[in-house]
């Protein structure tokens, strides 16, 4: 035992001619010259950022890899507002996802960097950490991925990934931020987009009239309770597609808008499965009130136009969806059927949502 | 004191050792056919594989290749399906819930099959298993975390919980579509538990095994009750008379049981 004691203590010695200090490379004052750790590192603490699942709701998936910190999303709204990630410092995400209009675009196509209009309506962004694909077409897996995209693309931001990364890390505020949120010190594209979802799955929407109703807060008006009541049974069939609480389900189908041959394939482009062709992601009809113009290509200006088309059966095509059963028939809905059929997509209005920063 | 328990840990590691661990993996496979032969649809075929991207037999599936006792010519583009307590009996009145639901997509081939693994040695002599969800499951974002959560989910305004079964396609035309979605209208009832004899012996000796649940597409409309598109395929949710024909017929002779080793 004594022999122990007495090698313990030369050891000790034998270091103690070097310098002490944090010999932790990950942490904030790691000192490369030093040997010996004398306890004083410090880290970077990042606070957790609990998502509530909202009444009716599923967990959200977070990914293992990019959990929620108040760093985090604080970091991408910043960047989600900022024109730095365009080209020419012009155009920022919220610029064709506006919080008035629940994050889309009022445009039907919105215009890039160099005055070029997009071909797809800017998708409204809401509740989308529980959806586990991306775009009218699906074409991405996951928010990270996502957010890679209109960056690079040449008809919105038209930037490359190297000039964002050159210039974020020019900049000492973004540099602190980074490291705050990530601990790095150099900012990569991953981090970009990983702070950017981690802001967009904050972007929550569960608090519009019919959540109310729904939490036994508020009561509908007659025209809105036999408006639900079309939208949640097979007269008007819109719950098929656009049911539970998160009203859309988040899957692909053709609605009966075109006949063949399509103009965009949507899904099929991405699959290339002839029978995805004209299939697009169902939307929410959360906002749908304020996120105008309808459908992948926004050609439809109002909801009224919107329940024409429903109406009206829709068109036939190879791959339109089974579930449009009254195709060449039509709903034949009265005037006040529609009209009540309003109200209810109305109460689906989140005014805290799209007054929020 | 350390002696006795170096005594007592080697005597129990020995017995463990005694014991025989089981390893038999039984797999229930979900089959769908119509007029006994293998279901195709316009978007793929039940047996998976390449038929998924535009393989002839998705383009053969596009035609109206099905016929029903009404004389009605369909094909079937959309099926999905709950199936629920999944469970083995065994000769000493023991049972086994082999799977509490499981859902099934004709167009995803990972849910044609479940796998259960290690199952116990035993001789099971019955299989039974729901069609749809009973009362006690067919509630309201029950399943809410579950892949099928959105795709199955029933109106609360029509008794809520999850359609046991949504069948779509095509009749007489392409552009004339049928919805047989089956499930709890206005909170009625109208799952049904089946509970077939099997003879299977788990033994390691033996080997895996599996246990075929086949589904014959034509008989939901065929019998006891004819029932045709042209009257009902516009949709059958909020009408409980259709729901209990549709349950009768499935009771009399939509699914059967194999068992392959």
């Amino acid at each position: 035992m004594k022999q122990l004691i007495c090698c313990v203590l030369a050891t000790i010695l034998l270091f103690s001619c070097k310098k002490e200090g944090c010999i932790d490379p990950i942490a904030l004052n790691y000192n490369p010259d030093v040997h010996i750790n004398n306890g004083s590192c410090e880290y970077i603490t990042t606070t957790p950022y609990d998502i509530i699942t909202p009444y009716g709701f599923p967990d959200m998936i977070i990914p293992e890899d990019n959990p929620m910190t108040f760093e985090g999303v604080e970091l991408g709204r910043k960047l989600f507002n900022d024109p730095i990630l365009s080209a020419n410092n012009t155009l920022a995400c919220i610029n064709c996802h506006m919080p008035e209009s629940s994050f889309s675009d009022p445009n039907q196509f919105s215009t890039g960097i160099d005055g070029f209009l997009g071909n797809r309506n800017s998708s409204a962004l809401i509740n989308l950490g529980w959806s586990s694909s991306f775009n009218w077409d699906g074409s991405v897996k996951s928010l990270e991925e996502q957010a890679f995209e209109p960056v690079t693309n040449s008809l919105e931001m038209h930037n490359s990934w190297n000039n964002v990364e050159n210039t974020l890390n020019q900049d000492e505020e973004y540099l602190l931020l980074f490291k705050q949120a990530y601990n790095i010190d150099y900012i990569d594209s991953t981090h970009v987009v990983m702070a950017i979802a981690q802001f967009e799955r904050t972007l929550i929407s569960n608090n519009s009239k019919f959540d109310k109703y729904s939490r036994g807060e508020e009561v509908f008006t007659k025209s809105e309770l036999n408006g639900f009541a079309i939208f949640n049974s097979e007269r008007g069939d819109c719950f098929h597609c656009h049911g539970t609480s998160l009203f859309t389900d988040n899957l692909f189908h053709n609605n009966g808008l075109d006949v063949e041959p399509f103009l965009d394939l949507g899904l099929g482009k991405i699959t290339e499965n002839t029978s995805d062709n004209g299939k697009f992601k169902t939307p929410t009809l959360r906002n749908i009130e304020v996120s105008a113009p309808y459908m992948h290509d926004g050609r439809f200006a109002t909801l009224e136009k919107v329940i024409e088309h429903y109406d009206s059966g829709g068109h036939f095509s190879s791959t339109v969806d089974p579930l449009m059963k009254k195709l060449g028939v039509g709903l034949n809905l009265t005037n006040q059927e529609k009209s009540d059929l309003i109200a209810f997509l109305k109460t689906l209005t989140d005014y805290d949502y799209i007054t929020a920063e | 004191m350390k002696k006795i328990l170096f005594i007592t840990s080697l005597i129990a590691i020995t017995f463990s050792a005694c014991e025989k661990p089981t390893q038999t993996d039984l797999t229930i496979n979900f089959t769908q056919t119509v007029d006994g032969n293998r279901l195709i649809t316009g978007s793929g075929c039940s047996d998976g594989g390449e038929c998924f991207h535009d393989h002839s037999c998705c383009n053969l599936g596009k035609t109206l290749g099905y016929t029903n006792d009404a004389g009605e010519n369909y094909n079937i583009q959309t099926l999905k399906y709950l199936i629920s307590d999944i469970t083995l009996h065994s000769d000493d009145g023991n049972t086994l819930l082999l799977d509490e639901v499981h859902f099934i997509d004709i167009s995803d081939a990972s849910t044609f099959s479940f796998t259960v693994k290690d199952v116990p040695n035993n001789n099971y002599t019955s299989i039974s298993y729901t069609m749809g969800l009973d009362t006690i499951r067919n509630i309201n974002n029950l399943y809410i975390n579950e892949s099928y959560h959105s795709a199955m989910a029933w109106p609360e305004t029509n008794g809520g919980g999850y359609h046991y079964m949504k069948l779509e396609g095509a009749y007489n035309n392409d552009s004339t579509f049928y919805n047989t979605h089956t499930g709890g209208t206005m909170g009625g009832d109208y799952s049904f538990n089946n509970m077939e004899d099997i003879s299977l012996t788990v033994d390691d000796d033996l080997g895996d095994i599996s246990v075929n649940v086949n589904m014959e597409i034509n008989n939901w409309y065929n019998s006891p009750n004819q029932i045709e598109f042209s009257s009902y395929g516009m949709g059958i949710m909020m009408n409980m008379m259709m729901q209990m024909n549709i349950q009768m017929n499935g009771i009399t002779d939509v699914f059967s049981i194999d068992v392959s080793k």
